[in-house]
């Protein structure tokens, strides 16, 4: 698998408390890994500085086979490495101008811009959601139209910090079916939980923030044999 | 009473037959107001909002300041720009004092720290998430913060509102950096200090009900735009 991104000595503390110091982080592309730990280990904070949203204390950064510094990096990731937060953001107007947000960052023509919407739409099975307010929007399609928002940039790498916390079971199945299909479209996915063996069979590789550092886990596949995946 | 009710039946009259004097006067007023709220509101806006988003030695203080500085009178800092303006101050050779431009300093210095204390309380108000979901999206810090803005709109118009309140009906400043000059720099308020000094209360009315139905109105929009009223889910 080709590597999109490698983290070196990625170190972070929290008000003089060292929160993680992690040797080397590695990213393939076309890869979905699990983040789990327990609460307060850090999680939320690793996806926010790979997405570049924190800065860390020190690190390394490889991009796209390029070194550079954290800030730099930050920069160039931006849209390229989405974050989706536990309860995404939606801005206040509505479904179509949230999908679009990012592709008009993009100065992508307007045409453009409006078929893409259609497709993005269609994809989340939201279509008839289009003109309404976002803010409007239940739990389960607040998090469609955060994934249609974030698949339309094609992002390399997305992020996604404990997407299915409180949903109910069908709204959990949506979001799963739709990391299954970013997935087999070639998206590289980290998902931070705190419940691995939900997510367990969409994963390839299990990580866990314990004592500061990034300890690989054995992954369940379905078929009940246990693998360990190497990091670094 | 008689003279009061003669005085209500002219001002109408001095209203609404178009009265050129009356006219300029609320032209100006508008004018010199409008300008001053257009220069201090971006600045207040941008130095809110890194107030609110950065972390840097001595932000408390300085949120304290603007804080304290709402509590400056009208006339202080009319008195502080007239001493810069004036033909023996730093900038005396600029011959500004007693113009309109003058009176736009004096009343964006006004409007500032009320403007800068209010935008900052709604920027601390807005959600984290907001600024992260842009930058996240591929948003530069200048479209990340125009979104911000969007997003926390009712109040900063509401700030706006309350710092345009607070300049169009000021006397201190306008009075001391304009020097009340008929067609010039006479706007409402100076006028209806000066004609109420005079006993000519027919105009002092007609431009107090100005006064009056801009508030009303300026209020009534605020209401509108803060549109259902009702808590995000």
């Amino acid at each position: 698998m080709t590597e999109i991104l490698r983290y070196s000595g990625l170190r972070k503390s929290v008000h003089g408390r060292l929160l993680f110091d992690i040797e080397t982080l590695s990213i393939q592309a076309r890869a979905c890994i699990a983040l789990s730990g327990r609460n307060g280990s850090g999680k939320s904070t690793l996806l926010r500085i790979i997405a570049g949203l924190e800065a860390p204390d020190r690190a390394t950064v490889c991009y796209r086979g390029q070194e550079m510094s954290w800030r730099r990096a930050s920069g160039r990731m931006r849209g390229d490495i989405i974050y989706l937060h536990q309860q995404p953001y939606l801005f206040d107007s509505s479904v179509t101008d949230n999908i679009a947000y990012g592709l008009r960052r993009r100065a992508m023509p307007l045409t453009e811009i409006s078929g893409k919407v259609s497709e993005a739409l269609e994809w989340a099975g939201i279509a008839h959601l289009q003109l309404r307010n976002a803010r409007d929007l239940s739990g389960g399609e607040r998090q469609r139209v955060a994934f249609a928002r974030a698949r339309i940039l094609s992002p390399a790498i997305l992020l996604l910090d404990e997407p299915t916390s409180n949903m109910d079971s069908e709204s959990r199945n949506q979001a799963y079916r739709m990391i299954r299909r970013l997935k087999d479209e070639g998206v590289s996915i980290i998902v931070a939980t705190h419940e691995y063996h939900t997510i367990a069979h969409l994963c390839d590789g299990h990580f866990s923030l314990q004592a500061g550092g990034l300890q690989p886990q054995p992954t369940e596949p379905a078929g009940g044999e246990r693998k360990v995946i190497p990091y670094g | 009473m008689d003279s009061l009710s003669a005085a209500t039946a002219e001002s109408f009259h001095l209203l609404f037959s178009g009265d050129p004097e009356l006219w300029i006067i609320i032209f100006t007023s508008f004018s010199v107001s409008l300008r001053a709220i257009l220069i201090a509101v971006p600045v207040a806006f941008v130095v809110a909002f890194l107030m609110a988003h950065l972390r840097y030695p001595g932000r408390r203080a300085m949120i304290a300041g603007f804080s304290a500085m709402q509590s400056i009178p009208a006339v202080v800092i009319g008195l502080t720009v007239y001493l810069l303006l004036s033909r023996s101050g730093p900038l005396g050779d600029l011959k500004l004092l007693f113009t309109q431009t003058s009176m736009v300093i004096g009343q964006a210095l006004l409007a500032l720290p009320l403007l800068v204390a209010l935008s900052h309380a709604a920027f601390q108000a807005a959600d984290r998430r907001v600024w992260e979901t842009s930058v996240t999206l591929g948003a530069r810090p200048v479209r990340a913060f125009l979104t911000l803005v969007h997003e926390v709109r009712f109040g900063l118009i509401a700030a706006l509102i309350a710092g345009f309140g607070r300049i169009i009906a000021e006397v201190g400043c306008s009075m001391m950096v304009g020097g009340n000059i008929l067609g010039y720099t006479r706007n409402i308020p100076t006028a209806i200090a000066l004609e109420t000094t005079k006993g000519e209360f027919a105009q002092a009315i007609a431009l107090g009900m100005v006064l009056l139905v801009m508030a009303l109105l300026l209020n009534g929009m605020l209401a509108f735009f803060q549109g259902r009223g009702v808590m995000s889910s």
